[in-house]
């Protein structure tokens, strides 16, 4: 079996590109990508793949670092960490406020987003927000979890963040 | 004529012993028995190592073919046929693996010079209302361009249908063009679409030039769909392939259906294009006549028999003209063979060679033939084995880089026919994570529009769950047309992206 660095499909030996998302599986694929530099001076709508690993171990945290927002924010997310911008006249507390960030002028719903822990891994799922989540300039179709990886590019409405793993 | 290697069917000299035909049968019986060997192409391969063996085991049977082999060996080999593996070497393993292989079928070249055959084409143009206005004019003067073209050594008609089909030329040689294009320029249109009518009559008009020395073929024009009657087409387009005829399919516009025309190609190892805007009309029939004009074989044909423990995944022609090839009929129909770039098919086996493999493993045996045009006297088939080594350390291996590469694009095509597939099973989900892998992968290429066109494919899927008509075609005939490497080839299959 051959595991996609990009899915995590497993494809049969002797498969040259990842049958489910196409990715080429032979040679040093990791190492022909543009660097995390480049991808952080990117356009916000570019569509790219991130490469950083998929692994999210037990001690894992999350670092968050939010465009135009001075200091990154470090998270450990539990099972289920909600992000999105609190509202205490209707009840809801997000485990992430993003109030601080300019959420409201940016279009983040109150609960916008979710990320689970899974085995060795972090997902995302957008919850039905009105701006949408968008995945390294991907839109995401709601309550479809994807895969997390280090340094990829998360955009809630018009609210650009990038995620590394710690 | 059809005169078959025996020796190169068997695999042995010319000087077997006839204990040596024996070992060589029974190895072949053990390969493709139909007792062991369920694949339809297996049972092909039988036959003919059973007639060979037939033949060879009777001394006086084999005098009599060695004679003739004689003069067979000494006539000229009409085609080349090469293979490239994606490897040489797999491990002995309990779970399947891939392997990929490209084939490619060269004309020998000084005889593809020589060849330049004459056509037998029928125009079979839909007058449905529909095609009322530009889109019937486009058509027709198209038709007019390739009148002016042919030569009186051609021999052309046209058919027009709407709920039936009517004979606007005959077929007849091209020796009075300004008649036949007066001819053409009084095509109205009105009435619905039957195809089944207008390839009846179509195909009835290259029946009566059709002859071994002739392209004989059928383009099919179309913006509809036919209603009903799509197995009666198919069953034609079968009748057609018996015959040695050709269909070509094009369809105008976003509302005709493409996969009935696609297997209705097929069928006869034809092509089929969409055609995006009117003024593609005229360039993209010119082009497929052409094309035609260069064949070198017409029918030209591929057996696959994988070994007991291999599967053909897939046939997937890369030129000319990329297709997805039916591997349920046997053998598989490549279509004319072009006199200058040849064919090339990638095929993908899956294969089990068990944890306690070891050494040489065989993974099937090819068979490619074709009907040379004009030719006299040619080898025109050509039998090879491919095998692979089973070794516990095997590295892995650089990929042919030809391979590789018709691979790369390959993949994006396979990624628009899953999300298509996604969206017709309902899973809307898998439907757009397919688009935008294949944006992704198509961004990576540098294809900017077609990236384009999947996302927004990828956003009306989430808003609609189905995708447009027009998008849906697009990715298909975009990501198709990508199939041809850069370098060559690929000079009829032309993709019209909107502006």
């Amino acid at each position: 079996m051959i595991r996609c660095p990009n899915c995590q499909h497993e494809n049969l030996e002797g498969a040259l590109f990842c049958e489910e998302c196409g990715l080429s599986l032979w040679g040093d694929a990791q190492e022909e990508v543009s660097t995390r530099e480049l991808e952080e001076d990117s356009d916000e709508f570019s569509v790219k793949s991130g490469w950083g690993t998929a692994t999210f171990e037990e001690k894992n945290q999350v670092i968050i670092h939010i465009r135009d927002y001075p200091e990154p924010i470090i998270i450990t997310p539990g099972e289920e960490f909600t992000i999105g911008r609190q509202d205490a006249a209707s009840g809801i507390f997000p485990d992430l406020d993003l109030t601080p960030a300019g959420a409201l002028e940016k279009g983040v719903s109150r609960l916008h987003a979710v990320l689970r822990r899974g085995d060795d891994v972090l997902s995302i799922a957008d919850l039905d927000s009105a701006n949408g989540t968008y995945l390294n300039g991907q839109r995401l179709a709601a309550h479809q979890p994807r895969l997390l990886r280090d340094g990829d590019e998360i955009r809630l409405g018009k609210l650009v963040m990038h995620i590394y793993f710690k | 004529m059809d005169f078959v290697d025996y020796y190169a069917i068997l695999g042995v000299p010319p000087s077997a012993s006839e204990e040596e035909l024996r070992r060589s049968y029974r190895l072949a019986a053990r390969r493709f028995h139909p007792d062991v060997n369920k694949s339809p192409g297996a049972a092909s391969a039988f036959r003919d190592v059973d007639s060979a063996y037939k033949v060879l085991s009777d001394p006086h049977e084999r005098q009599e073919y060695d004679r003739l082999w004689q003069q067979y060996k000494a006539s000229a080999p009409a085609l080349l046929v090469e293979t490239f593996l994606s490897r040489r070497y797999v491990r002995p393993l309990d779970e399947p693996q891939l392997l990929y292989v490209l084939l490619k079928v060269q004309p020998v070249l000084e005889m593809s010079l020589a060849a330049d055959a004459p056509l037998n084409v029928c125009l079979v143009v839909d007058r449905s209302t529909s095609m009322k206005g530009a889109r019937l004019q486009h058509v027709k003067r198209a038709a007019q361009h390739i009148i002016t073209e042919c030569g009186a050594e051609d021999i052309l008609s046209v058919v027009t249908f709407s709920d039936r089909a009517e004979v606007v030329i005959p077929a007849q040689p091209v020796v009075d063009a300004p008649s036949m294009k007066a001819l053409v320029s009084t095509i109205r249109a009105g009435g619905s679409t039957s195809i089944r009518a207008g390839l009846q009559a179509g195909l009835a008009q290259v029946e009566r030039h059709r002859h071994p020395r002739y392209v004989n073929h059928l383009i099919l024009i179309t913006d509809g769909r036919t209603y009903g009657d799509e197995e009666a087409c198919l069953a034609l387009a079968r009748e057609a392939r018996e015959a040695g005829i050709g269909i070509s399919g094009m369809g105008i516009g976003e509302d005709w259906n493409d996969s009935f025309l696609d297997r209705l190609a097929s069928i006869t190892g034809g092509t089929s294009a969409y055609i995006g805007s009117l003024e593609a009309i005229s360039r993209f029939l010119r082009e497929r006549v052409r094309s035609l004009a260069t064949a070198y074989a017409e029918r030209s044909w591929l057996n696959v028999a994988p070994a007991v423990d291999v599967e053909l995944d897939s046939a997937v022609r890369i030129a000319p003209s990329p297709m997805r090839l039916e591997t349920a009929t046997c053998p598989i129909s490549l279509g004319a063979l072009n006199g200058l770039a040849g064919t090339r098919v990638v095929l993908q086996f899956r294969l089990r060679t068990g944890a306690s493999a070891s050494g040489e493993f065989f993974v099937g045996r090819l068979d490619v033939g074709g009907e040379v045009l004009g030719s006299g006297q040619h080898k025109e088939r050509v039998t090879l084995d491919l095998n692979v080594q089973v070794a516990p350390d095997a590295a892995q291996e650089e990929p042919p880089p030809e391979l590789f590469d018709a691979l790369s694009r390959l993949v994006l095509y396979r990624l628009q026919e899953r999300a298509r597939e996604a969206v017709e099973s309902g899973d809307i989900a898998e439907a757009t994570r397919k688009l935008e892998a294949l944006a992704t992968r198509l961004l990576e290429q540098g294809q900017e529009a077609l990236a384009q066109r999947a996302l927004a494919e990828a956003r009306q899927v989430m808003r609609t769950r189905s995708l447009s008509e027009e998008g849906a075609k697009q990715l298909k005939y975009g990501t198709r047309a990508l199939l041809p490497s850069t370098g060559d080839a690929g000079n009829d299959q032309v993709s019209e992206l909107p502006t």
